[in-house]
């Protein structure tokens, strides 16, 4: 749900550290009809401009804290994620960054909240879902045009 | 008039899940104090509010004292009644291991604390839970007055028989009569009583076929009408011989269960309803009754009237979900919840106090 929403379009900036520009960043929203606790928020697919982004590049900004990267989020465990947060930005690691104008971004938010005791808890905690196969209310890979300035 | 029952007026008291206007709260539409708002102002008396924990407590679980506040000041301010606290569990959110049942108990007493601290009568976790687990929190839910409510919800359904998940609904009310709690009801959900898809899922789903806006909402129309002209089985080979590219599989998906409940199922588990949740799609006038609602794919005039037999004097909460089937379409396209739930509620209203059904003193 939400999929033609959970990019805000005006986001796409470049971002800087030390000087260099190292990467992008993008706002995010929670996909689906409530919030929910970071440390569910397991896995992000990221297709920019055709080039996908392996999860390593990938740190989640929230909550006024440093990007973070999947690992540090799984341990957030009771920290929340608000539904109505607009201010969540994906972190993709690339040197150098993006050149200003319009970019194609294909995005799908991972996430292990669902209803409760499930026949794949086992194998969730061994192994993590695959983008498409979450427990949140979109499955497929939603598409962006966005305008970096 | 052989029943003593139509001599009195109806008890069923009519409320909202603040669920229904999701996506107002998503787009920074209405705040939960205007949502708060629009339940005591624009629907005609309805006096209960529900929440989804995750959605409407900032911060959740450990909101701010002075949203607690907050809450507590509105709710008074517009003489609504905290009917049901909705929440969920997450067996994975540790992540290294799956959640225990000691762990899991530990989370619902957090949710029963909240629920009181926010004046909920119920609380309604997730519903595939542990029942040692319920068992477990019993008594402090009894010390808060909070009764937790287990949800009916398509798929499943209220007989056993007929009910993918197996005889859930039956262990519950054998856990009732067990324990002997008077803090652990049941809630069904309006949704399964659904009896056909909704012309929105219809839309939606052809979308995902390829179809464009004006052709699907056209076609889910007919296909919608057709449904009406046959019984569920001929129903399902019209779509499949008419559509060729619906699946089984995304037919099941616009159907959203397996199986509608009949209304009379409600009967074998009355004693155990405490609330019900009055999950809706599509409200859309009645031909030649302007003002006038109806929601078509739902039984709601045969439970409601049941529950008048049975004198329920519960709460019926709106649980609106057609937003999501409908956002695909642009922002032009986004439903009015606001204006869906108030047609919910004229509908409401009028089968609750259903002029042939009641005999006017």
């Amino acid at each position: 749900m939400y999929d033609n929403f959970l990019v805000r379009s005006d986001s796409l900036q470049n971002v800087e550290k030390d000087g260099k520009i190292v990467g992008f960043k993008f706002a995010v929203r929670v996909a689906n009809y409530r919030g929910l606790f970071v440390s569910l928020a397991s896995g992000f697919y990221v297709n920019m401009d055709g080039v996908e982004y392996p999860e390593d590049a990938l740190t989640l900004e929230i909550n006024g804290k440093p990007p973070r990267t999947l690992a540090e989020l799984a341990k957030s465990t009771w920290e929340f994620w608000n539904y109505q947060d607009e201010h969540v930005y994906l972190n993709v690691a690339k040197e150098g960054g993006l050149a200003p104008g319009k970019h194609r971004l294909g995005y799908l938010p991972v996430t292990m909240n669902d209803y409760g005791y499930h026949l794949h808890d086992k194998e969730w905690i061994k192994n993590p879902p695959k983008p498409g196969m979450g427990g949140g209310k979109t499955s497929r890979v939603c598409w962006f045009d966005l305008d970096l300035q | 008039m052989t029943l003593t029952t139509n001599l009195f007026r109806s008890k069923i008291k009519r409320g909202v899940s603040l669920y229904c206007y999701q996506q107002a709260d998503f787009f920074h539409k209405m705040t939960w104090k205007d949502q708060l708002r629009e339940v005591a102002t624009g629907l005609n008396g309805a006096t209960g509010v529900e929440i989804i924990s995750e959605t409407t407590i900032p911060n959740y679980p450990n909101p701010p004292e002075s949203f607690i506040e907050e809450w507590n000041s509105e709710i008074a301010r517009w003489g609504l009644t905290a009917v049901t606290m909705d929440t969920y569990i997450d067996s994975l959110m540790f992540r290294d291991h799956v959640m225990t049942i000691g762990e899991c108990a530990e989370k619902l007493k957090m949710d029963l604390k909240l629920a009181h601290k926010l004046g909920f009568q119920f609380l309604r976790p997730c519903t595939n839970l542990p029942l040692a687990a319920i068992a477990s929190v019993l008594p402090l839910a009894e010390e808060l007055g909070v009764t937790i409510a287990r949800e009916i919800h398509s798929p499943a359904t209220i007989h056993p028989t007929r009910n993918v998940y197996g005889d859930v609904v039956a262990q519950a009310v054998a856990f009732i009569q067990t324990t002997g709690t008077k803090n652990y009801c049941l809630m069904p959900d309006m949704g399964i009583f659904q009896d056909r898809p909704s012309p929105v899922t219809i839309g939606y789903t052809l979308r995902g076929l390829g179809f464009n806006k004006e052709d699907s909402l056209k076609s889910a129309d007919e296909i919608f009408d057709a449904s009406f002209e046959m019984d569920r089985d001929a129903f399902q080979i019209w779509l499949e011989k008419n559509y060729k590219d619906l699946t089984q599989t995304r037919i099941a998906g616009m159907f959203k269960n397996g199986n509608s409940t009949d209304p009379l199922e409600l009967f074998s588990i009355f004693p155990y309803i405490k609330c019900l949740h009055g999950k809706f799609y599509n409200m859309t006038e009645i031909p030649g009754k302007p003002g006038q609602y109806e929601e078509r794919s739902i039984l709601y005039k045969e439970v409601i009237n049941l529950l008048n037999d049975c004198l329920f004097d519960g709460y019926i909460n709106s649980e609106f979900e057609g937003q999501r089937d409908q956002q695909d379409m642009g922002v032009e396209g986004l439903v009015d919840e606001v204006e869906q739930v108030r047609r919910h509620h004229e509908m409401m209203q009028r089968l609750i106090d259903n002029d042939e059904y009641f005999i006017k003193v």
